[in-house]
């Protein structure tokens, strides 16, 4: 039974009908239609759904509407007044406080509440008013310097001039050239091109748009591991009121699909079997998801319980439970690789150590949940609303799946709240959406909850792994060997390329004259793993990066040193034949040694401090696309055979300017998800257009718009659409030459664009308005239209099984430098401080690197030393939640330095590489070797606890003799 | 995850709210801030047909000073707790657990009255009002009754509240001379972790500098907290050192009666209960102003 209720929200008198279980955040998002407010937990974990509440902050999603009657509320779309940002926004703006921006509105609502009371904080009082709000984008650094900006605060929501001094930048923060967003775009620290949006709610996710008409679905989830499903009674749930439709394993298309194209292995919903917790089994639409929650509980599903493998060792062992009778042995993919003469390299060795590491289940956890929106025009063409990080691959496994033709989906992506390689890939509620609405003829809506997020996993795999490395008694590496089982939960998944970059990448960062890899990525009845951040190779490299420092504390060689003598140098093919052009990771060492001092600390720090190094780097771009042969024509087109090249363009784009000369119209499908690709291909675009970037707008949202892009995965976008996006523009150019040479009377070869202008080579003063140009382009010929396209280069990796995956046009790399405090008797770790120093090429945006840098290092150190995702021994997920699966809060995050050297990589648009993904690998292995600096014992298993570390003190003390040695021993 | 239905009701006085509570059934729920009956509501941890709110009975807010002892309204929310100035001096202590506690929208609604009402073994606030000889105000229609908190809660999610009663206030007796108390708990993260063992200590010092009493409560490593009475009476009549201090955190650890779950393993909780014994022991005794050898 409703009940009408009236509200002040943002000052403005709001009557709504409320039923009693409606919490404030569903009615101020459904009925006061304000989506500001997000919802990332609905259970008080998150604190996306901050909203003040007579003033102050209250997560809205426990707090029930009718209680809240009478009450008033600002939302963030209440923040800014008349249009007028406060100070407070334009501080998250300009300082890089937001990113994917599914955190912001609640940050900045936490935060303004906090002004109020206190105008000037101090930097625990920012940090204890924010702890309820996480974000997984920006390591925080971004938002303490927005808060920190705004000190002197006033009640109107502006800034007085600041009481105290803004930190100064030293020389290496130089980079940070604030710009007016008027001229010189590459390399200018321009703010967010979505900022405006995302720091006011109005950036529009997917589960904010809302259909006239629409629907909701829910997915129901296998409570056992392992199973085969005899009968599924649906008819309970179908006399539900309000419900409209259920789905069963039998009434979807008898195709299966996944990412590796050789071992598609899923059906949308389970046909026979269940393989994990949480498998697909039934789905129910109805007119709201709240009655389609409840009516998953009235499906009956009878299953023949199997017995269930949740170790991979076990999984390889004789007579273990089979997951897919496909896979023998449950051996999803087998690497053996073998490089060079790799006994012969030990057999030349000074010293070998071989040592046992352990990963962890870690979850991309992105704020924002997955959702979905699915319609059909009447013309029979699928519009795709989703939450997603690669558009075209949806797009592609739609087409398989539902046997439709590409040209026939239309794939929207609207704001991303955060993928890290979580959203990677089609999910269940993408292809039962679909057929859901195909069946009902209306919009259809699926979100995931945070638990069902956990549920579809996908997230990193855990590696169990044998290494063993041989060195000379300079500690050059002479031999390296490794055995790598990966937990692969129960799908394919990105498994394939998993298993492989797992051993690809390692030989980019250091010279391996010699290297054998044993991988086996095995079956166990767990969700399947699939991408995040790194991709396969953060667990590998994190355990070479602690064994090469042991091996240099056993030669008592400094272990930077240790790392310069192996470093990867220039233009070089590695033994696994990557080709790595411009490298200079040698700087990056040399850059963080100096700036922590790291002679001076290391070995001299007092009992419980810890200092440690790590490096590491990261393709560029795969070489290759995930599927072989050319763009697909249809579902029956057959598996193609490997070519050494590119079949098609990776990254393609349109410019179009507009016919007063004004604006140019970006249309690229790279998937901004929160990294900035919209920003930084705006500003390449516009360098290359030769005009301001304020006068770009980018269009990456709609497949119907933009022409193919792969996506925004293995850190593809900076190099391959910016390629794509330069290209472009130089075509618009190339098209304008000729007027601009009649407008300037002079030949066109010798004309620039530059900052809207077209001038004489030499002589600025003989000069024309660009876009004076351009309309006379558009006055004699229609529209001025550019395109630009992108190919790997032809022949990358070897001849090898598996010698795709790590090859790229181009490598980045980095090394960081980790400070931590242990408590020597609760064993807790605190990271104090990071510095860390990329080769990225040239940054486009130094702001955005530094931001992918600061969001890598506490995505990082949280996953060294908190994140988990653990199981019970029936395979049930323990923690599948925000309060259980801890994720580093502000005020655990540590302070970081990120430092950038000169670099230029020549197959780079202006000479760029990557960052999202290569600013992840060296946190790990810092994080790890500060500990057992700081302790004297190493953690081998991830995560690191207190309570590892302190069984490892007491296990060191009950036997001194047997512990490792270590700086500080 | 969404709210089931149930029916809501308000009361704006207790008399109300006793009336509500007469008229809707045994399973039927209070509601203060909520922070922990709409979790488990949506959880499914709880059901009810009946949900009422007492937020708006003003017979149960307020923090007041009575006689020297502190009567704190149930529905006193956490940051009222933590900002009051009547907290400041004797009663300082429980700022020690309200700042651990939770996050900031959290503690804008979480009530004291719903910390001590859920019996949540890890709840923050009862170890150290134990600590502080505090008492619950239980009032129902036949008016109010009290009780030391220890006699309030009696397992894990169950008190003596019968059904048709209200905790109206929990009041703390002002501390005696020479007395002092302090709060430590053990999370696995800085922001927004819940306790994985926490301790609380209230201490007397005598004249001579020796500890005259000593209560040692253990949270979070049994169902409900624990004075763990060897390690309490190990201190008693000493002199405050921190050799003395370990041996009750040792005597503590075996005292203490953990299980072991995802946030660690009881040998763990056994760890950290020795460890804080003996800082919640230093901090009391050097608020009571006393020095540690
Ligand atoms: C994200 C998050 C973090 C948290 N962190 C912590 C933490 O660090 N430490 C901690 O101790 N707790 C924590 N909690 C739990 C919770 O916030 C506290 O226990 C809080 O004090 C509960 O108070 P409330 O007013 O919200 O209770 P409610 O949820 O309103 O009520 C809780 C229970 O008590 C009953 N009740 C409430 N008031 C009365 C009354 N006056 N008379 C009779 N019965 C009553 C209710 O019926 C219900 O059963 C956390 C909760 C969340 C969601
Ligand atoms: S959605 Fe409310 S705290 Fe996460
Ligand atoms: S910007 Fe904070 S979660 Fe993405």
């Amino acid at each position: 039974m409703s009940i009408a209720v009236t509200f002040l929200v943002n000052g403005e008198c709001h009557t709504v009908a409320v039923e009693p279980f409606d919490t404030l955040v569903d009615v101020l998002r459904d009925k006061v239609r304000l989506t500001g407010t997000k919802k990332g937990c609905g259970v008080g974990d998150c604190g996306a759904c901050t909203v003040l509440l007579d003033g102050k902050p209250v997560n809205s999603c426990l707090v029930l509407a009718l209680d809240a009657a009478d009450a008033s509320i600002t939302t963030i779309e209440g923040i800014a007044k008349d249009g007028e940002l406060s100070a407070v926004q334009k501080a998250f703006i300009s300082e890089g406080g937001t990113q994917c921006g599914y955190c912001t509105p609640g940050m900045i609502l936490s935060a303004t509440a906090l002004l109020e009371r206190k105008p000037d904080p101090t930097s625990d009082e920012i940090k204890d008013a924010l702890a309820g709000n996480l974000c997984r984008c920006t390591g925080y650094s971004g938002i303490m310097r927005s808060v920190s900006r705004c000190s002197n605060y006033q009640s109107d929501g502006t800034c007085a001039k600041p009481s105290h001094p803004l930190p100064k930048r030293d020389k290496s923060e130089s980079d940070y050239r604030p710009s007016s967003g008027e001229c010189g775009s590459v390399g200018v620290s321009i703010p967010r091109v979505d900022a405006g949006d995302k720091v006011t709610g109005r950036a529009i996710y997917t589960n904010d748009i809302a259909l006239p008409n629409t629907v909701y679905g829910k997915i129901l989830g296998s409570p056992i591991a392992h199973g085969y499903v005899k009968k599924v009674d649906t008819s309970k749930a179908e006399a539900l009121p309000g419900v409209l439709a259920v789905l069963t394993g039998k009434d979807v298309p008898d195709t299966m699909y996944g990412v590796s194209p050789a071992r598609y292995d899923e059906y949308v919903l389970a046909r026979d079997k269940v393989r994990h917790v949480g498998d697909e089994v039934a789905a129910v639409v109805a007119v709201d998801e709240r009655t389609a929650e409840a009516a998953l509980e009235l499906i009956d599903v009878e299953y023949e319980e199997l017995p269930a493998v949740l170790d991979p060792y076990e999984a390889a062992s004789e007579g273990a439970p089979l997951l897919h009778e496909r896979y023998k042995r449950n051996i999803n993919t087998h690497v053996d690789q073998s490089f060079g003469d790799v006994e012969a390299g030990f057999a030349e060795s000074y010293l070998i150590r071989e040592e046992t590491f352990t990963g962890n289940h870690i979850y991309q956890s992105p704020l924002e949940p997955h959702a979905t929106i699915a319609t059909w025009e009447h013309d029979g063409t699928l519009v795709l609303y989703t939450s997603t990080q690669v558009p075209h691959y949806v797009q592609y496994m739609m087409a398989h799946v539902l046997h439709i033709p590409l040209g026939k989906i239309r794939v929207i992506r609207p704001t991303v709240g955060g993928g890290f390689g979580g959203k990677a890939e089609t999910t269940p509620l993408d292809l039962c959406a679909a057929i859901f609405s195909k069946k009902l003829g209306r919009p259809v809506k699926m979100v995931y909850s945070r638990e069902e997020m956990f549920h579809h996993g996908r997230g990193r795999h855990k590696q169990h792994m044998k290494f063993k490395i041989g060195v000379d008694r300079e500690g050059v590496i002479q031999s390296f060997a490794s055995e790598i089982y990966l937990d692969g939960g129960a799908y394919s998944s990105f498994g394939v390329a998993t298993a492989y970059y797992a051993g690809s990448v390692l030989p980019t960062l250091y010279r391996f004259p010699n290297y054998a890899y044993d991988g086996y990525r095995m079956m166990t009845n767990k969700p399947a793993a699939g991408a995040m951040r790194g991709h396969g190779v953060p667990q590998p490299r994190f355990a070479f990066e602690c064994l090469l420092t042991m091996v240099a504390d056993d030669l008592g060689i400094d272990p930077i040193e240790i790392r310069r003598r192996n470093a990867m140098t220039p233009n070089t093919m590695t033994v696994n034949e990557m080709d790595v052009g411009s490298c200079e990771f040698l700087r990056t060492l040399e850059a963080v040694n100096e700036k922590v001092d790291w002679n001076e600390k290391y070995g001299k720090l007092e009992k419980g401090k810890g200092i440690g190094i790590g490096c590491g780097g990261f393709v560029s771009g795969a070489g290759y696309c995930i599927y072989r042969g050319q763009v697909q024509l249809s579902h029956e087109k057959g598996r193609e055979p490997f070519q050494k090249k590119s079949t098609f363009p990776h990254a393609n784009a349109i410019v179009k300017i507009s016919e007063d000369g004004m604006a140019a119209v970006l249309m690229i499908g790279a998937a901004e998800i929160g990294q900035g690709s919209d920003t930084v291909l705006t500003q390449m675009c516009a360098e290359s257009l030769g005009i301001p970037s304020s006068r770009m707008r980018i269009r990456s949202e709609d497949s119907d718009i933009s022409p193919l892009d792969l996506g925004a995965y293995s850190s593809r976008v900076t190099l391959m659409a910016g390629h794509a996006v330069s290209r472009a523009g130089v075509a618009i150019v190339e098209k304008l030459l000729p007027y601009a040479a009649l407008l300037l009377d002079c030949d066109p070869g010798i004309i620039e664009a530059h900052n809207g202008r077209m001038f004489v080579r030499g002589d600025e003063s003989r000069c024309v308005a660009w876009e004076e140009v351009a309309r006379k382009y558009f006055n004699d010929n229609g529209p001025l239209v550019g395109t630009g396209a992108y190919k790997p280069p032809d022949g990358l990796g070897g001849d090898h099984k598996g010698s795709s995956v790590g090859t790229s046009p181009a490598y980045s790399f980095g090394s960081a430098v980790c400070e931590v405090s242990v408590d020597l008797e609760t064993g807790k770790v605190a990271i104090d401080k990071f510095t860390d120093f990329h080769d990225c090429g040239t940054p486009i945006n130094p702001m955005a690197v530094h931001g992918q840098v600061e969001g890598a290092v506490v995505m990082g150190a949280s996953e060294t030393i908190l994140e988990d995702v653990q199981f019970d021994d029936k395979g049930r997920i323990l923690n599948p939640n925000l309060h259980g699966y801890l994720m580093m809060t502000i005020k655990d995050a540590p302070e970081i330095f990120s430092g950038l050297v000169d670099s230029y990589e020549p197959r780079g648009p202006f000479g760029a590489k990557e960052i999202g993904e290569g600013s992840t690998l060296p946190v790990l292995g810092a994080v790890a070797h500060a500990i057992a600096n700081a302790t004297g014992v190493w953690i081998k298993d991830l995560p690191i606890t207190p309570e590892k570390i302190l069984r490892a003190l007491q296990e060191k003390r009950d036997s001194p003799e047997t512990t490792l040695a270590d700086a500080k021993a | 995850m969404y709210m089931p239905s149930v029916e809501f009701h308000q009361a704006t006085t207790l008399p109300e709210a006793f009336d509500l509570l007469q008229a809707c059934g045994p399973s039927t729920r209070v509601l203060a801030g909520g922070t922990d009956l709409l979790v488990d509501l949506k959880a499914k941890r709880v059901t009810t047909d009946h949900v009422i709110s007492i937020t708006r009975v003003g017979e149960l807010k307020g923090i007041a000073l009575d006689n020297g002892s502190l009567r704190i309204g149930a529905l006193t929310t956490i940051t009222q707790l933590d900002e009051s100035p009547l907290l400041e001096g004797g009663f300082d202590p429980i700022r020690d657990a309200a700042r651990l506690m939770a996050v900031r929208q959290i503690r804008n609604v979480a009530t004291i009255g719903g910390n001590l009402a859920s019996a949540v073994p890890c709840a923050d606030l009862p170890p150290i009002l134990i600590a502080m000889n505090a008492r619950v105000h239980i009032a129902s229609r036949d008016g109010e009754r009290e009780v030391p908190i220890k006699e309030f809660l009696l397992d894990v999610r169950k008190t003596a509240l019968d059904r048709h009663d209200i905790l109206s206030a929990i009041t703390v007796p002002q501390p005696p001379p020479q007395f002092g108390a302090a709060y430590e708990r053990f999370g696995l993260r800085e922001g927004n972790a819940i306790a994985v063992a926490a301790v609380a200590a209230g201490i007397r010092l005598a004249t001579d500098g020796t500890l005259e009493t000593a209560t040692i409560v253990l949270s979070a490593v049994s169902p409900i907290p624990k004075i763990a009475l060897q390690a309490s009476s190990i201190v008693q009549g000493q002199h405050p050192s921190d050799d003395l201090f370990a041996r009750a955190g040792e005597a503590a650890r075996g005292e203490a009666d953990p299980i072991s779950d995802i946030r660690g393993s009881a040998s763990f909780r056994r760890d950290l209960v020795a460890v804080l014994v003996q800082r919640a022991l230093k901090k009391a005794v050097e608020r009571a102003g006393g020095d540690v050898l």
